[in-house]
């Protein structure tokens, strides 16, 4: 009688546990234990193997095309900077595809008409030339007018002959850092400031707006030994732009005079 | 009695043989899933995922051909950084990423560069070559190559357990960052979802 009862109250416990147990759909496997799976990791870098040979000789073709184009017909200045790799002003829509050894694909033009602004199709895969990375080309009748380099402190334009300069390049960046240790300075932050600033006057040495700058941040730093040295500096350098602009004027005048000096002969030879 | 011993033998010696070790050898590629943990048909398939997801594009070329289209045909070159597992198992992971990086390098679309581990051997190898090897054949200092992009990746796993019952969820990520401006530039994903019952009573 006892064995019965335990039988019962087992068989109730496991239908109660059974009950309790979460109910679900039978599972569907996708795949039987035992089953040949063999690795599609072959065919997908065989694919991909086919894909980049065919791009890198489409690439190569392009390329061939575009160089053919650029140097086709360009004067000597624009011919070194399509073999250097670097834009410059007046360039053709090919000779910046060949100076940047891109091809159409990896530009987005804009506009129409007489301007045209090129663009990198990807911004995180932008083109470059041996320079840095390009942000944007503007062509103007088919030619360039300007561009702009994507740089550290942010986009320098380019659009004379004299802006792409490496003296140019290291004055608007020296301009572009000077620029933001203003803004630092403006908040008060006179350290970073100042970091910016010197940075400026590693990049352009015997600027005196940077030295100016470098000896204000100084003085608002309670630093007035290094301050004032500062401010002589500056002092000195607008002395040596002083004599600088002086030469350049009489340099002017020296052409003007030599001018005046022909005239001369000539108005009194011909006069006889 | 002699022959009571003969048949106890025999019987132990049928036990022991019957215990005896037996290998049978498979194709690698046959999926046999005892336990339940991760296992060499998993890592298969996270490579063979990943290697595809890695060569497709979402819309247009992959993220290899577009580079090759930005910068005149080079390839870009990849570092495989820390893949790190997050679950609770032990997962080599070392395993699908040799297979990445297999792929990667027969492809043709990517150079891989060594990783931080494996560069200071190359490194230290190439140090000697200066004092001991001859002028003609030494390998050259500051010429390695810098990689534009370094592989990530975590593998990540929810239990779910009741009785003898198990849902095991894994999910791996990979991702490619652009080692200059830190832009994710692609990412890979593949799970893997098991139902594993095992018997509340085992004889052996």
């Amino acid at each position: 009688m006892m064995k019965k009862t335990q039988a019962a109250a087992a068989a109730a416990a496991l239908a109660l546990a059974a009950a309790c147990a979460p109910r679900m759909q039978p599972v569907r496997p996708i795949q039987a234990n035992g089953a040949m799976v063999p690795s599609t990791a072959d065919a997908t870098v065989a694919a991909a193997r086919d894909e980049a040979h065919a791009e890198r000789a489409r690439i190569a073709a392009e390329q061939e095309r575009t160089m053919d184009a650029a140097l086709a017909a360009c004067t000597p200045s624009t011919c070194n900077a399509v073999a250097r790799g670097e834009l410059s002003v007046g360039m053709t829509r090919e000779q910046v595809l060949a100076a940047t050894r891109t091809g159409e694909v990896a530009w987005e033009a804009r506009g129409g008409g007489a301007v045209t602004t090129l663009t990198p199709r990807d911004e995180g895969r932008a083109p470059a030339d041996a320079v840095a990375e390009v942000a944007y080309v503007t062509l103007q009748n088919g030619r360039v007018a300007s561009y702009a380099y994507r740089e550290p402190q942010g986009l320098r334009l380019v659009s004379s002959a004299a802006e792409a300069t490496p003296a140019a390049q290291a004055r608007a960046r020296a301009e572009a850092l000077r620029r933001e240790g203003d803004d630092f300075a403006l908040a008060g932050d006179f350290q970073r400031a100042l970091d910016r600033y010197d940075r400026a006057d590693v990049i352009a040495p015997g600027d005196p707006e940077t030295t100016l700058r470098i000896a204000r941040a100084l003085d608002k730093q309670l630093r007035p030994y290094e301050a004032a040295i500062r401010y002589r500096l500056f002092l000195h350098q607008l002395e040596i732009e002083k004599i600088r602009a002086y030469g350049e004027v009489y340099a002017g005048m020296a052409a003007a005079a030599a001018e005046a000096r022909s005239r001369i002969l000539v108005l009194e030879r011909s006069g006889r | 009695m002699k022959s009571f011993a003969r048949a106890a033998l025999a019987a132990a010696l049928l036990a022991t043989a019957g215990c005896a070790t037996q290998v049978t050898r498979v194709s690698p590629d046959q999926a046999y899933d005892l336990s339940g943990k991760w296992n060499d048909v998993d890592s298969r398939q996270v490579a063979d995922a990943i290697i595809r997801q890695s060569f497709e594009g979402a819309a247009g070329p992959s993220w290899s051909v577009s580079y090759m289209q930005a910068h005149a045909g080079r390839r870009p070159t990849v570092i495989v950084g820390s893949i790190r597992n997050r679950s609770m198992e032990h997962i080599p992971v070392e395993t699908f990423v040799r297979d990445l990086e297999r792929a990667y390098l027969a492809s043709g679309q990517v150079q891989v560069v060594a990783s931080a581990d494996e560069r200071d051997e190359v490194r230290a190898e190439r140090l000697d070559q200066q004092e001991n090897a001859s002028a003609d054949t030494r390998a050259r200092l500051g010429k390695e190559r810098g990689a534009s992009y370094m592989l990530q990746g975590d593998i990540s796993s929810i239990v779910d357990r009741e009785g003898g019952r198990r849902v095991v969820y894994y999910q791996v990520d990979m991702t490619l960052v652009d080692l200059e401006t830190n832009a994710k530039t692609w990412t890979g994903q593949h799970r893997i979802k098991k139902f594993i019952e095992q018997p509340r009573v085992r004889l052996f």
